[in-house]
């Protein structure tokens, strides 16, 4: 199972994590969003790999289980049952009058509601534990490889903080204790003492890791025209505007048409303009990973459900 | 290949230049050691040629850098990264990927490097550092050797022309280092590489080298031809020492060399075993786990006043897990870890000091005064940071010794010393010892254990491998000989001090 794991694209989780939450969001019943559930935690035992970030499992489980508590035991504490339905708890009635109005909770709590009640938080929880398949499957040093070239430097960034971390909580524990070899002091308090040589030591180990960098090579750019330099810039610019107006025309509601022009071509010129400027890179890559076949057969799965979704099969 | 012109560089605090008027040249091709005291300015000479300095110290330059005939005193390292590759002192700090295979290919996909040309260059250089089991494995799965393996074949892999390395072998055993810098010399002459390699350990690769650069403390760098270079330095290990004391013209550079030009019979004195009584540690079945490693597997450990016990054995065989069981078990021992620089958290040497004398309970200045018998006297309102490693660990041990412990344990407390620092050190622990206290230390070096230790345990995989007089555990015999036991080959004569010279 590990070996299939590693040939499929994390951008492949993160899209079975998005159709999943999405079908989980839009479903009526119960099967659904248990039938997801269960999917996700399949696939997160059977795929994960052994590290930090693929450790959360037990997180996301509780988190999906507490969300779905809270739905029914609020749904219990303020129930507006229809009279009509099935009494399934009868608890006393109780009011409390703040002076500006009565207020009611508890009562008598009916079949249907309670139903409802778990219906909502199971499609919470199913949108939890999508999300969670995506985070701990998809390994986000990978993730960040195949992000686009004009993002290299942040990328790299990112990555390279991911792996300090860990360096940090071992620099930390190793001032703890030359800490207490030294003894108490009166003059620092003791987290200064702790505190100071270990920004210290970060601080130096990131200059150290930045000279490194430089020397290998990193930051170097090829060589571009200035005309194609400033179109680049351009397109941006544009980008953004046409985003910030589409999103104005969206929440004024002025015209859908107009909305969806604006943000489509928004997007258009920022994808060039990324084009453009991640031409400038002389840079190759040993391990991106391209997406194979597996990848695609995910994929038109992922299609097949969210259309039976919508077509309402699954409803 | 490489020129460096009039070039001056100030770190700007100092009035004296850590760099001065420096003019060197070097032809592609040659294979250079760069030597000098600690805190003399081999790091900073390296980062220059580099460009690191100033671009990534701060500082001011004057003078001019050449490179390949080019005016490159401005650029910055990554305009010049396809030329020049640099591995500096702490490659575990300067890793950028999770995996060994992605580190070797990060300059490569730095410079544009076609990824079938890019697995054929990384090949080559695993196989050329044996690398070839790690090659999927974490990087932080790895020792500090192997780390310092994966750095350099990383540099090697680039196929730059220039390749400058700053304390290369500090982690690697003889053999390892060995092989190595062979390879690099071996690079030098079939594919004209040029290699500059700063190194405390000069024996390693001096009968290697075709020139010497010699860093003094004024910051001035005289290059020359190894053996000349070498009769005037004073930072030296002992078989070049033993060449100057006797005068030889040439300078014997390999022990190979040296026998032939020692005249016997040779005159010594004896290592006496000091069986002091009484015992000050006795414990017995010492065990250590980390999970499901075990760092110390059942051992009996035990010390007189007055004794010197030297630890020592490959990575990971359990030295510093001991150190840290014995200061745990013991009450009144002072302890300086292998950091020793994460003692300090105050701003100058007199709060230091001070908060010292406070939490020690002690006289007033009674912690300068250690300090000074160490290094002598230095600025009071000197920040600890600035002080050179050397003097940063006398700082540490003078703080802990003020506390008048009984027990003193050092964790590899010569990293990054040059020799004369070494005998400093080693001389502290001796005038120790003949105050009674115990002292413990776990180390790497045979011939600043030969200089300090009475007795020597040997540890492999959390066992004692031998308990041994130093005389025996470094001699010709063993596997841990000195350059004095390799070349005498006498019975009991490890170290040069032993030796009583006809005048």
């Amino acid at each position: 199972m590990r070996s299939l794991a590693n040939r499929i694209h994390p951008g492949t989780w993160w899209l079975v994590g998005g159709t999943l939450a999405l079908v989980a969001g839009s479903s009526s019943n119960l099967i659904a969003p248990i039938a997801i559930c269960l999917l996700a935690v399949i696939l997160i035992l059977s795929f994960r790999e052994n590290a930090t970030w693929a450790r959360s499992l037990s997180f996301y489980l509780a988190l999906a289980g507490i969300v779905i508590l809270i739905r029914v035991i609020f749904r219990i504490l303020f129930s507006y049952s229809n009279p009509d339905s099935a009494i399934a708890i009868l608890l006393p009635r109780l009011q409390i009058n703040f002076g500006f109005g009565a207020f009611e909770f508890l009562g008598s709590v009916s079949w249907q509601s309670m139903y409802g009640a778990l219906i909502d938080g199971a499609r919470l929880a199913a949108i939890i534990l999508a999300v969670a398949t995506a985070t701990t499957l998809a390994n986000p040093r990978k993730l960040l490889k195949s992000a686009p070239g004009a993002l290299y430097e942040i990328a790299t960034s990112v990555s390279v903080a991911i792996n300090l971390a860990p360096q940090l909580i071992e620099s930390f524990n190793r001032v703890r204790r030359a800490r207490q070899l030294r003894g108490k002091s009166k003059r620092t308090s003791r987290l200064a003492g702790i505190v100071i040589p270990v920004l210290e030591d970060t601080l130096d180990r990131s200059l150290l890791l930045a000279a490194s960098m430089d020397a290998r090579g990193f930051g170097r750019r090829g060589m571009q025209s200035p005309v194609q330099l400033l179109t680049a810039r351009l397109l941006g610019l544009c980008a953004i505007v046409l985003t910030l107006i589409g999103i104005f025309l969206l929440l004024s509601g002025f015209s859908a048409y107009l909305t969806l022009a604006a943000i489509t071509i928004g997007i258009i010129f920022g994808a060039l303009s990324m084009r453009l400027t991640s031409l400038r890179l002389i840079r190759t890559n040993l391990t991106t990973q391209a997406r194979s076949s597996i990848d695609y057969a995910i994929m038109i799965l992922l299609l097949v459900l969210l259309i039976a979704n919508f077509v309402g099969w699954l409803r | 290949m490489i020129q460096l012109k009039n070039f001056t560089f100030n770190y700007g605090k100092t009035e004296t230049p850590a760099l001065n008027r420096v003019n060197i040249n070097i032809q592609a091709g040659d294979f250079v050691l760069v030597c000098g005291g600690t805190g003399s300015g081999k790091s900073t000479l390296l980062k220059a040629i580099v460009g690191l300095a100033p671009h990534f110290t701060g500082g001011t330059v004057a003078g001019q850098r050449f490179l390949a005939d080019n005016d490159v005193t401005n650029a910055m390292p990554h305009e010049t990264a396809e030329q020049i590759g640099y591995v500096n002192q702490q490659p575990e700090g300067s890793f950028v990927a999770e995996t060994v295979m992605e580190e070797l290919a990060f300059t490569l996909e730095q410079l544009g490097v076609p990824v079938p040309e890019m697995l054929q260059r990384i090949e080559k250089a695993i196989i050329a550092t044996g690398l070839n089991d790690l090659r999927d494995r974490r990087l932080t799965e790895l020792s500090g050797g192997q780390q310092q393996r994966v750095a350099i074949a990383a540099a090697l892999s680039a196929g730059q022309k220039v390749l400058v390395l700053d304390e290369p072998t500090s982690a690697l055993d003889p053999e390892a280092a060995h092989e190595l810098l062979e390879f690099i010399h071996n690079l030098c002459r079939r594919e004209q590489l040029t290699a500059i390699v700063a190194e405390h350990r000069i024996e390693r690769l001096i009968d290697l080298v075709d020139q010497v650069l010699v860093v003094s403390n004024d910051g001035t760098v005289a290059q020359g031809k190894p053996a000349e270079q070498l009769a005037r330095f004073t930072f030296v290990p002992p078989l070049i020492k033993l060449g100057q004391m006797q005068g030889w013209d040439p300078l014997a550079l390999s022990i190979a060399e040296a026998r032939e030009m020692i005249s016997t019979p040779v005159h010594f004195r004896k290592i006496v075993y000091p069986h002091v009584q009484p015992q000050n540690i006795q414990l017995t079945k010492l065990s250590v786990k980390y999970g499901d490693l075990i760092a110390l597997d059942d051992i009996d450990f035990g010390a007189a006043s007055g004794e010197v016990v030297a630890i020592m054995g490959e990575n990971g065989s359990g030295k510093t897990s001991l150190l840290w069981k014995l200061r745990n078990e013991i009450a009144n021992t002072a302890m300086v870890p292998q950091q020793a620089a994460d003692l300090l958290f105050l701003n100058s040497l007199s709060q230091e000091f001070a908060d010292s004398d406070e939490v020690a309970g002690v006289a007033q200045n009674r912690t300068a005064t250690l300090f000074e018998e160490f290094v002598g006297r230095i600025d009071g309102s000197s920040h600890p940071r600035d002080l050179s490693s050397g003097q940063q660990l006398a700082l540490v041990l003078a703080i802990q010794l003020a506390k008048n412990s009984q027990t003193v344990l050092l964790d590899e407390p010569t990293r990054g010393l040059d020799y004369s620092a070494k005998q400093q050190v080693a001389e502290a622990i001796r005038q120790l010892a003949t105050k009674g206290k115990t002292v413990v230390f776990a180390s790497h070096d045979v011939e600043f254990v030969a200089l300090t230790a009475d007795r020597v345990v040997q540890l492999h995989k959390g066992k004692v491998l031998s308990d041994l007089p130093v005389s025996q555990a470094l001699s010709h015999k063993g596997k841990l000989p000195t350059q004095v036991s390799q070349i005498f080959e006498i019975d009991g004569l490890i170290a040069l001090e032993q030796l009583v010279l006809d005048a």
